[in-house]
């Protein structure tokens, strides 16, 4: 019963962008391909083979343009940016804590794994309605649900990373009676530093998740409850205004951490690959 | 020996949780943290009465059902834009994009769409997860080899035998990674849809106990859910080890 590898993927920071030479061809392309999409989306809904409410494209476009002139829009925004940045530096902060201790020592590593691994596996969201049930519909709720989702893989990765400490390393740092606080701040922090990168990138994914899917399924307000009211309202322009801008959300941290995981390990991936 | 040292080592601490919960719980006077022992005989009972393992089907089908789907479409769509350089470097954008929408954000728009039965939940499962699975071919293909690419050229060898039996098996252990990091956003996506609205399934079970407060099947429901959910992931981990052990056998990874 093994943690599974979740190394530091390329492939996440290949989301970034491919060179920082700007390609005109390829965004010409990629514009083409964008209208080609909204146009068979117009089609479609003209034609009758998505549902019928599903609204135009430009019914969408007018409804993103009257989003953004709404105080009530950026009001959601920013609870749900506040509900998930909160539950997510606790789970930062918990995750990383918790996760080199165990990682350290080996025999609360060999207890605790089980615990981790189903933590890890448990889909946090069903614990909702309990949650609920003890908090109420309030931020305090929607914060635990963020923290209880998201801290896992902060703390799966902080395990792998401080486990993961060359034996010669550890031999050294014996031989040479290096003090622990140096130790940890020059040794185990830096050698798992790139494990625990990749974990506060995950887990900030996973908190907009949790907090979108919290507010959705709850009176908790934010965007995901914005779209729940548009859908109850049928005004089915707006949700996908709101659903867009809540992929343009998610997109936006997903990239910005990418591309920061990217910068701030730079050193390691060259003596990496 | 060993193993037996090794499940003792593992296996203490989850059964002093169980232990010290169980007993902490029994005096427990807040209506809202019924004592561990009723939440395990309201759970008994209802796997006893069938109720529980009508619901489990009833969710495990569409889970299963929207996966199967996401398989399809996000391997095929993958197989073909990973092989077509160009559509690869004008399409990425696009599919970042609605791999990083909130997936529950689209349960409401789905269900309000399609109304609360079955069909609904799974589109929205496949949809959630079509996209970390697409995403995976399309770096899988990207591991075939250069020289074998040219090789299947060079000998003409037709594109529907290429794709089967080239770039499928040399993609493989990249779609079946891509499955197992869409299982519990499937997961996520059933419960989170079934508690949104729906009238059968284990997030209906939940629901309708949280609102008729019979708060210990509320607790045995969410937890009945995730070790569900834990089996699931467990259960593919020695999945993919078996389908794939020639490839961790072999040193080309």
């Amino acid at each position: 019963m093994t943690l599974e590898m979740q190394a530091p993927t390329p492939t996440a920071v290949k989301a970034g962008r491919v060179g920082s030479k700007v390609n005109w061809g390829l965004t010409l392309q990629r514009v083409l391909a964008l209208i080609i999409i909204l146009a068979l989306w117009q089609v479609a809904v003209v034609v009758g083979l998505l549902p019928s409410i599903t609204p135009g494209v430009i019914e969408v476009f007018g409804a993103i343009g009257a989003a953004l002139t709404m105080p009530t829009f950026w009001a959601a925004l920013g609870q749900t940016l506040t509900a998930a940045t909160t539950g997510w530096l606790i789970s930062c902060v918990v995750g990383v804590t918790l996760g080199l201790l165990i990682g350290t020592i080996r025999p609360l590593d060999r207890s605790t794994s089980v615990v981790v691994e189903f933590g890890r596996a448990f889909p946090t969201i069903a614990l909702m309605p309990v949650v609920m049930l003890m908090l109420g519909a309030t931020m305090t709720m929607e914060v635990t649900m963020v923290v209880l989702a998201s801290v896992w893989p902060v703390l799966v990765q902080a395990i792998l990373g401080s486990r993961r400490l060359d034996p010669a390393i550890v031999d050294t740092v014996q031989i040479f009676r290096i003090p622990r606080a140096l130790w940890f701040r020059r040794v185990l922090l830096p050698s798992a530093m790139p494990f625990i990168a990749t974990g506060i990138r995950i887990s900030a994914s996973i908190s907009i998740l949790a907090a979108v899917g919290v507010e959705v399924l709850t009176q908790v307000p934010g965007l995901g409850r914005l779209i729940t009211l548009a859908q109850e309202a049928q005004r089915w322009d707006m949700a996908f205004a709101y659903l867009f801008f809540a992929g343009l959300f998610g997109w936006g941290i997903a990239t910005l951490l990418a591309w920061g995981e990217k910068s701030l390990l730079a050193w390691n991936r060259q003596s990496d690959d | 020996m060993k193993t037996l040292t090794n499940i003792l080592w593992w296996l203490w601490l989850p059964v002093v949780l169980v232990i010290l919960w169980w007993f902490a719980s029994a005096q427990s006077t807040n209506l809202f943290v019924p004592p561990l022992q009723k939440i395990v005989e309201s759970t008994i009972r209802d796997f006893g009465n069938g109720l529980l393992l009508t619901a489990m089907a009833t969710s495990l089908v569409n889970l299963v059902l929207g996966l199967l789907i996401a398989i399809l479409f996000g391997v095929i769509f993958g197989l073909i834009i990973g092989e077509t350089r160009r559509l690869r470097l004008i399409l990425d954008p696009f599919i970042h994009f609605f791999r990083s929408v909130p997936q529950s954000a689209l349960v409401p728009l789905i269900i309000g769409a399609f109304g609360i039965g079955a069909e609904p939940k799974i589109y929205a499962v496949a949809f959630a997860c079509v996209w970390p699975i697409m995403l995976n071919t399309i770096d899988g293909t990207r591991s075939v080899e250069v020289g074998v690419r040219q090789v299947s050229r060079v000998f003409g060898i037709p594109k529907m035998l290429y794709f089967r039996r080239v770039v499928l098996p040399g993609a493989m252990p990249q779609i079946v990674a891509g499955v197992r990091v869409a299982l519990p956003i499937g997961i996520v996506v059933m419960v989170v849809s079934e508690l949104f609205a729906s009238n059968m399934g284990l997030g209906f079970y939940i629901l309708n106990s949280s609102s008729t407060f019979r708060i210990p099947e509320t607790w045995g429901g969410a937890m009945l859910v995730g070790v569900i959910g834990y089996f699931l992931v467990m259960v593919f981990s020695l999945f993919e080890k078996r389908l794939l052990s020639w490839y961790f056998k072999s040193a080309a990874r």
